[in-house]
């Protein structure tokens, strides 16, 4: 199952500055694993223990994974997930 | 809240949209480092006073006679809540995940509408949240983040993005004012890609101050604690 993922900007440091990058997977759990894969340094900065980091929001399309079955969210493929994390500045 | 890149656009706007009062908050001077960003100022004002610089600028530009009011200080634990009660919007454009927080709930608790911005680098968010407080800003971001949060001190700001930040954020307070706002909707925009992305947030069932389950009901100072932007 593709999908695209897209990458805030405070995070294109882990992907050579791609700002939306492919990974497979059936769950975003899997999609996040992927990613650290290919872009080592990725899931400590979307996830701790407890799972999904409290200041960091994952999107598949435009529903947000804690209202739909949160990691274990299941993919059809093709879909968009967005990373929105917190951020100050200005 | 914040005479900064962000509060810059967004006052410009507000006074020249004709507000018959606009409370400017905040106790820093022009840097010189502000002035790509900050757009009421300049090289002049390097030094000055914020709010002093801004309120002229403010009226040299025509905000309404007498609209213009100055808050000498930041947004502090001991004066959140009087300030939030003072005002029928909060614009929050603060550059400190601690204030963002600490603004969301001195707002919630005085049910006061806030339009919240941030910016880092190429990318801004911009969302509203209601008077009625569901969603509201823990709904989406729980916690003052510790340590590993993306700051602008680190990453920078890009001064066309904070200034249409800004410009949005205008533009909803204007529509919370005017009734019609959509709060809710996290707006996103990339600098990089001029897209400008809504995603509707949901409240959080569980959420500390917004919930029937809400733990927040006073401002505890113990519960800010994060460092601020020096960029």
């Amino acid at each position: 199952m593709e999908v695209t993922v897209r990458i805030p900007t405070p995070l294109r440091t882990l992907t050579g500055g791609e700002e939306a990058v492919k990974a497979s997977g059936e769950t975003v759990r899997q999609v996040i694993e992927q990613l650290e894969k290919n872009h080592p340094g990725m899931r400590d900065r979307l996830m701790d223990e407890k799972g999904v980091r409290r200041f960091v929001n994952i999107y598949v399309g435009d529903e947000d994974i804690r209202f739909l079955d949160g990691l274990e969210t299941k993919l059809k493929g093709g879909e968009e997930l967005s990373i929105v994390p917190a951020i100050a500045g200005g | 809240m914040g005479a900064g890149g962000l509060g810059c656009p967004a006052a410009i706007a507000l006074a020249d949209a004709g507000l018959e009062r606009l409370v400017l908050a905040d106790d820093d001077c022009v840097e010189e480092s502000n002035l790509h960003r900050q757009i009421l100022f300049d090289d002049d004002d390097v030094g000055r006073d914020k709010l002093e610089a801004a309120e002229q600028r403010l009226y040299e530009r025509g905000a309404f006679p007498g609209s213009v009011e100055l808050v000498r200080t930041r947004f502090l634990p001991d004066n959140a809540r009087l300030l939030a009660r003072s005002v029928d919007v909060v614009v929050e454009g603060s550059d400190n995940f601690a204030t963002k927080f600490l603004a969301a709930d001195a707002c919630h608790l005085e049910r006061t509408p806030v339009v919240h911005g941030a910016a880092v680098r190429w990318t801004a968010t911009i969302w509203a949240v209601a008077a009625e407080g569901a969603p509201c800003y823990r709904c989406l971001f729980e916690d003052v983040p510790q340590g590993d949060a993306p700051n602008c001190a680190e990453a920078g700001v890009f001064g066309p993005v904070v200034g249409l930040a800004g410009a949005l954020m205008a533009d909803l307070a204007l529509r919370v004012l005017s009734g019609g706002a959509p709060f809710g909707a996290l707006f996103s925009y990339s600098g990089k890609t001029d897209a400008l992305r809504a995603v509707e947030v949901a409240p959080r069932a569980d959420c500390a101050l917004c919930s029937a389950r809400a733990r927040i009901g006073e401002i505890d100072e113990l519960r800010y604690t994060a460092p601020s932007c020096s960029a």
